[in-house]
């Protein structure tokens, strides 16, 4: 009795709510643009509707005016580049990706050349990449990211010296775009692409197999850098081909860290038992293999079951990456740290938002209580934009997901040849029956085991992780190797 | 007619020599004290004149040499570059 006496009650209150108290939606000047609509026609319609809607902050209603603008025309008003540029700051530059090429190529438009010039990259046309990427003019506002993939395209097709010149460029500029940034995101967005550039001059190093240059180029990344994380492997694998496979354990130990939880990667595993494998150290490398199969297997199954029921979802990972903290204290602790991982990536923050947004003008569009037939149509139209948009985001969360399975079963084949190789040895040492040193048993951690620079001192590590210690640890194992090593380099993990 | 009897009796001929060959082989005993068998008796061989190439080895105990196993190379997992992470930096961007 006392719950239907409630009811109305709380509906009143709820009305009251979202009547009164919620906040004005700011509502279009729907009267201007229908003037427009119905005045002008053509490509001189798309600009002006282009350019009011804009001005009305309606970005993503004004997309598919910018788009037919650029069909239509082969050459526009000075100040167009700057509605375009502002377009793709707003909307992110996959809203004019799906224009055709020639369009796109044929306009002297910086910005659509970064649009053409980043969908090229990602399909492979490296050369055709750099040349487009080339019109940017220096002091334009893409002109940092411009240089970043131009870098990376020439790192590719292996011009070394000429990427590093660009990544040059990029570091300088982006150090300078970071200093003067007004907003703290803004500052960390250039950080992130100054820091990407560092790094990949230090891959540069690497795949030259330069590898001690390539460890003091990785030296210049903070560890409070978000990209440091990753940067442990990258490190553990130069010293690995320096032979320093005492280092390579000791790089790859942080991601135990409690502070690094959220990040493990496969790869680093393959790497553990690697190194132990070069030092002869049979029994390790196969309870590392071991282990990878007991852990992540579980892990892989818990996925599959995400992933098999609703790989045709257009939302469901979207909703998923969505929910609050207390629907995904329900999945496995790991699923919940491969979703920090996503969420912690640029491109995700970043298409986040711009998602959001459209999310919040078609709301507004839909709060509009006259309907006319230009609400109807920028009705339709943002619905669309936020709906491609659903799909993309999704897309992106369930191809990570995706991603990360196909790398537990590619290093798993990898994992198998390293313990055929374990059993191998081990088979061989005991037809040999005794140790290099004669003795049968062996013994573990010594400082005398680590090749040290002069500036470096080691402490004994009793479990404990300090955050300022972390990347800076070293194992002290004696290599259990029979033969005598030599000093020639050697891409083999195996022992020589 | 005379070309018949002429084959008749070149056949009848034939057939009475095989007749006596086989005969005579049924009678032919080998301990017959009337064959007699003569073997060489004696055969020199002059050693100083043949010249024989080779080394005269002690015998010794006996051994197996000792070899490697063979290692058969699995390609372990290598890291050439880290062209799938720009790749990847790339298409982050943005």
């Amino acid at each position: 009795m006392r719950m239907t006496c409630q009811r109305p009650i709380l509906f009143i209150f709820v009305l009251f709510n979202i009547l009164i108290l919620s906040p004005q939606v700011n509502a279009f000047d729907i009267e201007r643009l229908e003037k427009i609509e119905k005045k002008l026609e053509g490509s001189k319609r798309d600009y002006y509707m282009a350019k009011e809607l804009m001005r009305q902050d309606a970005y993503f209603a004004a997309i598919p005016y910018v788009a037919e603008f650029i069909l239509s025309r082969s050459a526009w008003p000075n100040d167009f580049e700057k509605v375009l540029e502002s377009l793709v700051l707003k909307t992110g530059p996959h809203s004019l990706a799906g224009l055709p090429r020639e369009s796109l190529s044929s306009k002297e438009s910086p910005s659509l050349s970064f649009i053409l010039g980043h969908d090229l990259f990602n399909k492979k046309q490296y050369k055709a990449s750099h040349e487009i990427l080339s019109m940017i003019p220096e002091g334009h506002r893409f002109k940092s990211e411009a240089l970043f993939i131009q870098g990376s395209s020439l790192n590719i097709i292996e011009e070394y010296e000429p990427a590093k010149v660009k990544y040059k460029a990029c570091i300088e500029l982006t150090s300078s775009l970071a200093s003067k940034a007004k907003h703290n995101k803004l500052e960390r967005y250039y950080q992130i692409l100054n820091e990407q550039c560092q790094i990949h001059i230090a891959r540069i190093m690497y795949k030259k197999k330069n590898f001690k240059q390539a460890l003091k180029q990785y030296e210049k990344i903070e560890k409070n850098s978000y990209l440091w994380p990753y940067l442990l492997l990258e490190k553990a694998w130069a010293h690995y081909y320096l032979e320093e496979p005492n280092r390579t354990l000791g790089l790859l130990v942080t991601y135990r860290s409690p502070l690094l939880s959220s990040y493990f990667l496969p790869e680093s595993e393959v790497l553990i038992a690697l190194a132990y494998h070069k030092l002869c150290l049979w029994d390790d490398s196969l309870e590392v293999i071991d282990q990878y199969y007991n852990v992540y297997k579980e892990r892989s199954d818990e996925l599959k079951k995400i992933i098999i029921p609703h790989k045709s979802s257009d939302t469901y990972f979207l909703k998923m990456m969505l929910a609050p903290i207390k629907k995904i204290e329900g999945y496995n602790p790991f699923i919940r740290n491969l979703l920090t991982q996503i969420r912690k990536r640029v491109k995700y923050s970043v298409d986040l938002v711009n998602f959001k947004k459209s999310r919040e003008e078609l709301n507004k569009w839909l709060s509009i209580k006259k309907h006319t037939n230009l609400t109807k149509k920028m009705t339709r139209q943002v619905n669309h934009q936020v709906g491609w948009r659903t799909k993309q985001l999704n897309h992106y969360v369930k191809k990570q997901i995706f991603t990360f399975i196909n790398e537990i079963h590619r290093f798993s084949y990898e994992m198998f040849n390293i313990r055929l190789e374990a059993l191998s040895s081990k088979r061989n040492e005991v037809y040999k029956s005794k140790l290099s040193d004669g003795s049968t048993k062996r013994t573990r951690g010594s400082v005398k085991n680590i090749t040290r620079s002069s500036d470096e001192h080691f402490y004994t590590f009793t479990g404990e992780f300090w955050a300022d210690e972390l990347g800076d640890y070293a194992f002290g194992l004696k290599s259990q190797c029979q033969r005598k090593e030599t000093n020639a380099f050697s891409y083999q993990g195996g022992n020589k | 007619m005379k070309d018949l009897t002429k084959t008749i009796a070149l056949i009848a001929i034939t057939f009475s020599l095989c007749l006596t060959t086989v005969i005579a082989q049924e009678n032919y005993e080998p301990n017959d004290p009337n064959v007699r068998v003569e073997y060489k008796q004696y055969e020199s061989f002059d050693l100083g004149n043949l010249e024989i190439e080779g080394r005269i080895i002690a015998p010794g105990d006996l051994s197996v040499q000792q070899r490697d196993r063979k290692r058969f190379n699995r390609n372990l997992f290598e890291r050439f570059d880290f062209d799938p992470e720009i790749k990847e930096d790339i298409f982050h961007l943005r």
